[in-house]
């Protein structure tokens, strides 16, 4: 893993230049961007109003200019964000490590979402992006951003059926190889967030369909955790007590809400995150070496999951 | 029909229900000790099937250590004799245990023995078995703690007197097997 020190000299030498340089094309999205809004407003207040011949072609006018600012906006915005991706994102990626494939565009699949089964509503929205695809060690690895949505409809007062959308999860998804064989299926969930007991403590009984609470002998561990699966003693031959402590360290560094699933090959890992993770922000200024360093920082993220983990270590039946 | 009787046959009818799901409670948390054993002692079948095997690769090589070698056999062939109570079984499991522990210890001293594919297999085979092992004795522990604090506490205990439940005993680690395994020298 490279040092942050290594991430601040590439960001010194070769990005904040190249940020600089496309520091032009964000400030012409905002402008135009602003111009769109504020026509959109006078558009609206004309329109609000059309009684006068004077009204309307002043609405006609503006919504016209509104739509035209958009396009601008949109379009170099388009370039600005796939710029920022193939030339900021990537090089990062590339210097934490050469043999990382990143693919702005593609996401974990939906059935390996599936497979991890840690959020029980049906997604019938699914996207995300930013995918990368590494191997650290023996350890094959990947992740994307990822957000699922499910829908639902209701009546208004005025008897229109509205469809909603509710996001089930948002944030980073990762899944590795994990080093033993795994049968049934085992889930890490947080205490607090996973809405599976009632104020009492005890379970609801939709945590059923995650398998049997398994009550395990780490307090620190139980305090910030419940473990459901479908067998009690798998869920112990996958969470030894080296690993719970490990789990306990990774939650207390970088304070995250973590789920985890180990089913068939694999360990699954949802981290909720509300903002959008590698992605530019129009409102301020592209040269900051803080958005970076958030990318280096789930890096090691990742990795820290992956050795704490042990990932690596193989000397069970599995190669 | 006064109220006074309406009332004593409703408290009647309430602990009778209140006696029965503590019954029912009770046996649920024997039969799961009892599954938990069972869940052990399946695992420790695996370990004592592959003795045979692990003992024929290292005898090939290791021929100084004949005499711990038929020390594990005779362990083996007595905890297979079917002969043994659960505590028994335990207790041979632990000395078992520290004996496959020796057998690991000694092979440092015979490098061709260590990279022979045939030993890889069974030291790995070995490893699996006894995560699993550890898994079911810490399942057996979570189950026997569930039983113990059932029968030991208000108002179980007096129902658990009578039905002659008695405590049981969690595994305790031998100091031998408490030390961490090098994985490095095994290897």
């Amino acid at each position: 893993m490279v040092s942050q020190e290594e991430i601040k000299s590439l960001y010194e030498t070769e990005l904040k230049p190249q940020l600089a340089g496309m520091e032009k094309m964000r400030k012409f999205v905002k402008r135009w961007r602003r111009l769109a809004i504020a026509s959109g407003i006078v558009a609206f207040l004309f329109l609000s109003n059309c009684s006068t011949a004077v009204e309307i072609i002043g609405g006609i006018v503006f919504i016209a200019g509104a739509i035209y600012s958009s396009f601008k906006a949109y379009g170099t915005y388009k370039k600005y964000h796939k710029q920022f991706k193939n030339e900021v994102v990537r090089k990062v990626v590339q210097l934490i490590n050469p043999a990382y494939q990143y693919n702005p565009d593609k996401h974990i699949e939906l059935y390996e979402y599936h497979k991890a089964a840690i959020f029980r509503p049906k997604a019938e929205r699914f996207n995300g992006d930013d995918l990368i695809v590494g191997k650290i060690d023996k350890t094959p690895f990947k992740f994307s951003e990822l957000k699922t949505e499910y829908k639902t409809t209701r009546t208004d007062s005025d008897g229109n059926t509205v469809t909603e959308w509710n996001t089930i999860f948002k944030g980073l998804f990762f899944l590795a190889e994990f080093n033993k064989n795994i049968e049934g299926q085992t889930f890490i969930f947080p205490e607090k967030d996973s809405g599976l007991t009632n104020i009492f403590g005890k379970e609801k009984a939709k945590s059923k369909d995650f398998g049997e609470l398994v009550k395990l002998e780490n307090p620190e561990f139980e305090k910030i955790f419940s473990v459901y699966g479908t067998s009690q003693q798998e869920a112990r031959y996958i969470l030894t007590p080296v690993l719970m402590e490990a789990i306990v360290n990774i939650y207390k560094t970088y304070g995250l809400t973590m789920y985890f699933s180990f089913k068939g090959e694999n360990v699954f890992c949802a981290i909720p995150f509300s903002r959008n993770l590698f992605e530019p922000n129009i409102k301020k200024s592209g040269v900051n070496y803080s958005d970076v360093e958030e990318m280096y920082v789930l890096f090691t993220l990742i990795e820290t999951i992956i050795k704490e983990l042990n990932l690596n270590t193989r000397i069970w039946t599995k190669d | 029909m006064s109220t006074l009787l309406i009332i004593v046959l409703a408290a009647v009818v309430i602990l009778f229900v209140g006696v029965i799901s503590m019954y029912n409670g009770l046996i649920r948390r024997r039969n799961e000790v009892e599954n938990a054993f069972g869940g052990m002692d399946v695992q420790l079948k695996k370990r004592y099937d592959l003795i045979p095997n692990l003992i024929a690769t290292v005898k090939q090589y290791a021929t100084h250590e004949k005499e711990l070698l038929t020390k594990v056999t005779e362990m083996r062939a007595q905890a297979t004799s079917g002969k043994l109570s659960n505590e028994e079984k335990v207790a041979l499991d632990n000395q078992i245990s520290a004996g496959m522990q020796g057998i690991m210890v000694a092979v440092e001293n015979y490098p061709d023995l260590k990279a022979n594919e045939n030993f890889m297999n069974l030291q790995r085979t070995l490893n699996e078995v006894e995560s699993q092992i550890s898994a079911a004795r810490r399942t057996y522990n979570a189950v026997i703690t569930l039983y113990n604090n059932g029968i030991q506490t208000f108002p179980q205990n007096t129902i658990a007197g009578m039905m002659n439940m008695q405590r049981k005993e969690v595994f305790v680690i031998p100091e031998t097997e408490r030390q961490n395994v090098d994985v490095k020298s095994l290897f």
